[in-house]
């Protein structure tokens, strides 16, 4: 198990460094730049803002500039956000993009690992059905329509809850944004459940503990369960992924401050360093979260771990 | 038989539907009605009504789903050449060659992928025809994981080495043996990709990055709907209805194709 994490990590430092290089030569790449404003900038200024900034380097020593930086955690300055640094900007809109996605996955897990297991404890009956067909449906809904429509339900119509904001993280307006981001994922994660469930219990070591007339309910809770939930562990990785990208569109949705709508925001109006700054972050994340899933993997099913 | 047929017939009479009536309809999805800026529900002339600045939204909806389900098409279509082709030789050679292949597709699976589609659209421009080019290059890993697996099955089958035998060429097993032995299981991930390219298609169109105007999308038809929902509902209700119910049906006709050739 140890050297199966020590694999992985020795790979995510590559995998990073060519996330940053190749989002470095892109964006360099782009035809104009962040001082192609409405009002065109003359020689001199244009030249002194280029070196000011670092632009007028070769690309490879930008880049090996841009990677010494971001090691002491410097993602540079914003071009847009003019009085702000990027780690300023990231250290504002992180933590409320982190509350949002922990909580939806949270949630997600619950939803979808309770659902997935009644459906399997009920299989092949209505409940099951019913179960399996929502999940379905719960995957197939983007958040960029269920968001406007939980407004439209639950803050326009009903009146129960706010329309959108953020206001310290009040709870009342975390409900619908991290409701809205959860649904897909729980669908997954219950059909997920469902599937590992159904397969685990047709294993030896579970047909041993029927044998030795243990209920039914203590053969899923001690034996069954923890097998069942390896298929679940190996999605989060692309889960965590799919809730970082969710994210943005929730934060738009509901007006929140966090990284996802500075990211928007920074593609839109070509701000490199934001937006590189941004992209190498959540790379990072999501390599973190594959490894987390690895070792909940190994937990979960102890034939993992002996690899 | 009528059960398992019914989503693709639903997604079948949307395309239909999109593809046809439009020419018919007295107005086109960028055609202004000044005489009815957000006209509602079934008013004579739209039945759908009108949006913000009086465009008819039947006519929007149907080309917008036409947009859609072309890029998802082509996007798709351009993961499946990819993904076959990638997979396919990673199986059949094996060794290192498949090691390094695939290592690749494992790297790429842990990246952040609608940033880097976002990142190509900034680079180089938001263009319909970069919008799908972008997808179709990054939503091609799947297919290129379940194709390498079934070469590899299907490597080791007696009719494979019969044609080895007779002195088929690799290529000529590769493309006469088994890519059509592969053809039913990359069509059921070809179904499951249109959806996930939908997705995203909409995604970007709705935050601005995809489809631009005048051409428009179900993405930018639900955004649309969103930003003027208080007032009219149903602008935001009826793209939002066609793009979950295209992904739902092709996601369920996906799923079972794969199910049932996986038994």
């Amino acid at each position: 198990m140890r050297a199966l994490l020590l694999r992985r990590l020795i790979t995510a430092i590559p995998t990073l460094l060519g996330v940053v290089i190749l989002s470095f030569v892109l964006m360099r790449l782009a035809p104009g730049g962040p001082f192609d404003g409405e009002r065109a900038l003359d020689e001199e200024t244009r030249a002194a803002m280029d070196a000011a900034y670092g632009l007028d380097l070769p690309l490879g020593e930008q880049i090996l500039l841009y990677i010494g930086r971001i090691v002491r955690g410097d993602f540079g300055p914003s071009l847009v956000y003019r009085d702000f640094t990027v780690s300023e900007l990231i250290a504002q809109g992180l933590p409320i993009s982190l509350t949002i996605g922990g909580l939806a996955l949270l949630l997600a897990c619950a939803l979808g690992i309770g659902g997935g297991l009644w459906a399997a404890v009920r299989a092949g009956r209505w409940q099951d059905e019913a179960i399996m067909g929502a999940a379905t449906l719960l995957t197939a809904l983007p958040v960029f329509v269920t968001g406007p429509l939980f407004v439209l339900i639950f803050a326009l119509g009903l009146g129960w809850l706010p329309v959108s904001g953020w206001e310290a993280g009040s709870p009342s307006h975390l409900v619908l944004p991290v409701v809205a981001l959860a649904l897909p994922f729980a669908g997954a994660i219950a059909k997920l459940t469902r599937a590992g469930l159904a397969r685990a219990l047709n294993e030896d070591h579970v047909r041993t503990a029927r044998a030795r007339g243990l209920a039914e309910r203590q053969v899923i809770a001690r034996h069954a369960l923890r097998p069942a939930l390896v298929p679940v562990a190996s999605y989060l990785g692309p889960a965590a992924a799919g809730l970082l990208t969710g994210a943005v569109i929730i934060e738009t949705v509901f007006a929140l401050p966090g990284l996802g709508r500075y990211f928007v925001q920074g593609a839109l109006n070509r701000d490199y360093p934001l937006v590189l700054g941004v992209v190498t972050l959540y790379a990072g994340l999501i390599i973190l979260f594959n490894l987390v899933a690895d070792l909940i993997y190994g937990w979960l099913d102890p034939r993992m771990r002996a690899e | 038989m009528m059960r398992s047929r019914l989503p693709l017939l639903i997604v079948a009479t949307i395309a239909l539907a999109a593809l046809i009536v439009p020419p018919l309809l007295p107005w086109t999805h960028s055609a202004i009605d000044w005489d009815a800026v957000r006209a509602p529900l079934f008013s004579p002339g739209h039945l759908f009504g009108t949006d913000t600045v009086g465009r008819d939204l039947l006519a929007r909806t149907l080309v917008g789903t036409r947009v859609t389900l072309a890029v998802a098409l082509a996007a798709a279509l351009v993961a499946l050449v990819i993904g076959t082709a990638w997979g396919a030789i990673a199986g059949w050679y094996g060794g290192k060659i498949d090691e390094a292949m695939m290592r690749l597709v494992d790297g790429l699976y842990a990246l952040p992928f609608m940033f880097v589609v976002i990142l190509l659209m900034v680079v180089f421009g938001r263009s319909i025809i970069l919008v799908f080019i972008g997808i179709g290059a990054v939503e091609w890993l799947t297919m290129a994981r379940v194709v390498r697996g079934q070469v590899i099955a299907l490597k080791e089958r007696s009719f494979v080495a019969a044609a080895e035998a007779a002195g088929a060429p690799p290529s000529r097993i590769l493309t006469g043996h088994i890519l059509p032995n592969v053809a039913g299981v990359a069509l059921a991930y070809l179904l499951l990709t249109v959806p996930q390219v939908v997705m995203v298609e909409s995604f970007l169109s709705f935050l601005g990055l995809g489809v631009q105007e005048p051409l428009t999308s179900l993405g930018i038809l639900v955004k649309e709907g969103a930003d003027d929902m208080d007032l009219q509902p149903h602008a935001l209700l009826i793209p939002g209805g066609v793009l979950v119910l295209v992904i739902v049906c092709l996601t369920i006709a996906g799923e079972r194709l794969r199910d049932r050739l996986s038994r």
